[in-house]
């Protein structure tokens, strides 16, 4: 081939993928898909860089999924006059994130600690695994990582196909109807309506999801389905929980010495696995030590009679609407604790918040 | 800095910018300098110091190696570069393992010694820019060339961004005198570039990254004993990865370099359709197992020196070379199985033959030639897909290709029970494993294990560029544009290169 005719090839590449690219984000913008964020290592990484920021403007926020869904960083953001850094990780303890702001010198700003307690008051390395890999990302971070992250940033406000999560090969490939090996442990296939992400690393349910019982189903199945797999992990040991009651104690200290202030939080759950984690974890033995050890104070939603009644659609999580409502009660709960906000910008809803 | 990411598609499409702009060779040169340093100091910029001192060091010792007239001081220059090289090399790249290894000894010998881990960072690609430097000094105190004139060429020799990290491992004389002239890419080198770097970004990113890595992470990290279906997919999907992840570094970076007008040396000739093992090592990492040849195995004594010291050369090549690719000994012991290999095959190869014997043999063939082939075909027991030369030279490639998936084994695994445990599985010692791959994963990698053998097969004497031009215009433009598509379609993460760890 001559090089006119590769020159002729090159034209017909450039013209096949922007002809792709054009019908492949038409194809998923009609099917209803809007541009969302990749809830990776480099976005929590964005964000854990964002803790010294203005220790005095902002909350910081470590959990497990409930948290990101729970707290509606707007609402938050415009009550408070403080910024929401959202670090939580989904199916994840937060423990390891708390031990390493513990330790890091030049943390000293308010921290809020979610507890979903089957991963907080657990050892298994997959509920650890995550939060190394974020923490690693974040303290090995280059600059041409952070450059690369600007660009996807771009990238991903802009095209709703680059959603690695759901429309990636690998995503689609996982959707092809084939036959289940006998024995293989397979993650349960999540809605794609029920985990979106903004890039503040906020999640939320789509109306599709809060809508359509039918999907809330498939989710109450995975719950069931996961739950299950996890009885077969084998239970942290007393002495592992009085090491991890320890350990967030002097992380706790740490940061209490550098002038920050850190509270628990355990936002609602519902139906079975509400009930089954209050079977599973009785408060006395979990909950209430974790407080009593690590000398902190909780805000637990049952405790109060404007947050025990939230139904969540999938039992674990709230609905966005519930979550606006939630983070509005979820402030003065705080401010009842003694949290104040200078730079406060609006009332929070008056309804008052009278403890059961 | 990453072939595979954002970061790196914008400073390259800066430096083909500037590389193309009407300035003197030598600012080009100076910015191709700069670019390169830019581009390592994107993982750890202290470790660029040891980048300038190894140049510094090497460009003056060589020159001082060839002109010194002193035997005695040609030979004190030599150890002075041997020693700053490969010591630095040493203390970053197997400080903790010699360290490892002398304190087990002393804690067997009784002695009760626990040192602090050392906490040494790998300083990326140390392992081939340590190789390149050195085969320049060893090539002075040879005087197999010339010494490099400028400090400015030396240094972009050793530097010149697309093989800095992860090779292809240059001599002096291939690159060297690229840079003595001015030069632009050719509208064909630059497509020609263009593709090789598309089709180098799609083995990495799709292939390795996105279909290969994740079975094989599985089945490496598997705590218990496998089925035989699941490890034997492991192990073909290491194999596939580390093919595609390295091969298409190489591939990258040799069409970075021809977009910029330059050529680098051939790294992979489709190893997966070696027939035996020496033709493996003269397709696997073709710049590294060249290098071992001419600066160990040959100055060993290579096979001039009788049976004996021929195999007793050939396996200490083979270890160092083992021991080169990461500081374990699972890496000794894939670099023995290696030499075992190339040893037997030696072994049992057919000897010279003698001139009467050339005449006997070219005489007889003639005779076959002339011979009808139903009656060669009814003289021969051997099934009939076997009486043919390329499907028996096909069945030993497979058999090569078995062989090589063993040695993976060594390669991957992290320590030997690892290893042990899955070799076991694969040769179905183990009753009841538990299976971890999913349907989905086993065809995967069936599918493009598959593939990519019939692939290495039927481009053996050949290569992609060849048959590039050799097709339709518009057949290339759609491979070029599904591989771009697919590229495109797999959000991979930008996951590092599997060889920068060496």
């Amino acid at each position: 081939m001559k090089p006119k005719q590769f020159g002729k090839a090159a034209m017909l590449t450039v013209v096949l993928l922007a002809l792709f690219i054009g019908g492949w984000e038409w194809y998923w913008r009609s099917k209803g898909y809007e541009t969302l964020f990749d809830d990776s290592d480099a976005l929590w990484a964005d964000k854990r860089a964002m803790v010294y920021d203005a220790p005095d403007k902002s909350t910081v926020f470590i959990g497990s999924s409930r948290i990101k869904f729970d707290l509606d960083i707007p609402t938050w953001e415009k009550i408070t006059g403080d910024k929401a850094v959202q670090l939580a990780m989904v199916g994840s303890s937060p423990l390891p994130a708390l031990y390493d702001l513990g330790n890091d010198e030049k943390f000293g700003g308010k921290l809020v600690i979610d507890v979903t307690e089957p991963l907080f008051f657990s050892n298994a390395p997959p509920f650890n695994k995550t939060p190394k890999e974020n923490i690693e990302y974040y303290k090995k971070r280059t600059p041409t990582q952070r450059f690369s992250f600007e660009v996807n940033h771009f990238l991903e406000s802009n095209f709703v196909f680059l959603n690695r999560e759901y429309l990636s090969t690998n995503a689609l490939l996982g959707k092809l109807p084939l036959t289940r090996r006998p024995g293989v442990f397979v993650f349960p296939d999540f809605p794609e309506p029920f985990d979106r992400s903004y890039f503040s690393r906020q999640s939320f349910m789509a109306d599709e999801f809060v809508k359509d019982t039918n999907l809330q189903k498939q989710m109450q199945a995975n719950w069931a389905m996961l739950g299950e797999a996890a009885k077969r992990m084998p239970p942290a040991s007393a002495k592992d929980l009085e090491t991890m009651f320890t350990s967030a104690k002097d992380a706790i200290d740490k940061i209490r010495s550098r002038g920050g202030q850190v509270l628990f939080v355990r936002t609602p759950s519902s139906g079975p696995m509400g009930e089954g984690e209050k079977m599973g974890f009785p408060r006395d033995r979990f909950w209430d030590k974790l407080l009593a050890v690590t000398k902190t104070e909780g805000v637990h939603f049952a405790d109060y009679a404007e947050t025990a009644h939230f139904i969540c659609p999938e039992w674990s999580h709230l609905s966005p609407a519930d979550a606006i409502t939630y983070t509005k009660l979820l402030i003065r709960q705080l401010e009842q604790k003694g949290w104040v906000f200078p730079h406060k910008t609006a009332t929070a809803n008056q309804s008052s918040t009278s403890k059961l | 800095m990453l072939f595979n990411s954002y970061t790196f598609i914008v400073f390259f499409a800066i430096m083909l910018a500037l590389h193309n702009l009407p300035l003197s060779w030598k600012t080009k040169k100076v910015n191709l300098l700069l670019a390169s340093y830019i581009f390592y100091a994107a993982w750890n910029p202290p470790f660029i110091l040891l980048l300038w001192l190894s140049t510094v060091i090497d460009y003056f010792v060589g020159r001082a190696l060839y002109n010194q007239k002193d035997g005695y001081q040609r030979k004190l220059l030599l150890v002075i570069s041997l020693v700053g090289n490969l010591g630095m090399l040493c203390f970053f790249k197997y400080g903790g393992f010699l360290l490892e290894n002398f304190v087990a000894v002393v804690n067997a010998l009784g002695i009760d010694y626990q040192p602090a881990a050392p906490n040494i960072i790998l300083p990326a690609g140390i392992s081939f820019y340590t190789f390149t430097t050195l085969c320049y000094t060893i090539d002075m105190y040879k005087r197999k060339s010339e010494p490099v004139k400028s400090l400015l060429d030396f240094s972009l020799f050793v530097t010149f961004f697309p093989h800095l990290v992860a090779g292809p491992i240059v001599r002096p004389p291939q690159l060297v005198p690229q840079f003595e002239t001015p030069r632009t890419a050719s509208q064909q080198q630059l497509l020609n570039g263009l593709f090789l770097l598309s089709l180098g970004l799609f083995m990495k990113v799709v292939l390795a990254d996105g279909m290969l890595a994740g079975s094989a992470d599985l089945v490496f990290n598997a705590a218990t004993a496998l089925p035989t279906l699941d490890a034997w997919m492991g192990v073909l999907a290491f194999s596939g990865q580390i093919f595609f992840d390295f091969a298409g570094y190489s591939t990258c970076a040799i069409g970075i370099a021809s977009c910029l007008g330059f050529t680098l040396p051939e790294n992979f000739r489709y190893p997966y359709a070696a027939i035996g093992f020496s033709d493996f090592w003269r397709r696997w990492h073709i710049t590294l197992s060249t290098w071992l040849r001419d600066y160990l195995y040959i100055p060993l004594g290579g096979n001039r020196h009788g049976e004996f010291r021929t195999y007793t050369a050939l396996m200490l090549t083979m270890l160092l070379g083992g021991l080169w690719h990461g500081a374990s000994w699972t890496f000794v012991v894939w670099g023995a199985l290696h030499g075992i290999y190339l040893c037997v095959e030696r072994l049992f190869r057919p000897k010279p033959l003698t001139p009467d014997q050339i005449i006997l043999e070219a005489i007889s063939n003639k005779e076959e030639a002339v011979e009808p082939p139903v009656i060669t075909a009814s003289a021969s027991f051997a099934p009939a897909f076997l009486r043919n030369k390329g499907a028996t030279n096909f069945f030993a490639a497979l058999f090569t290709f078995f062989l090589v998936n063993v040695t993976w084994v060594f390669f991957r695994a992290s320590d030997f029970p690892t290893a042990g445990r899955l070799l076991s599985s694969m040769f179905g010692n183990i009753n009841g494993g538990v299976p971890v791959l999913t349907t989905l994963a086993i065809l995967k990698v069936s599918v493009i294990t598959v593939l990519l053998v019939l692939t290495h097969w039927f481009m053996r004497n050949t290569s992609v560029l060849q048959v590039a031009h050799k097709l339709k215009w518009w057949l290339v433009g759609i491979i070029w544009a599904f591989m771009l598509i697919l590229l495109l379609l797999s959000q991979e993460s930008s996951s590092s290169f599997i060889y920068f760890q060496f």
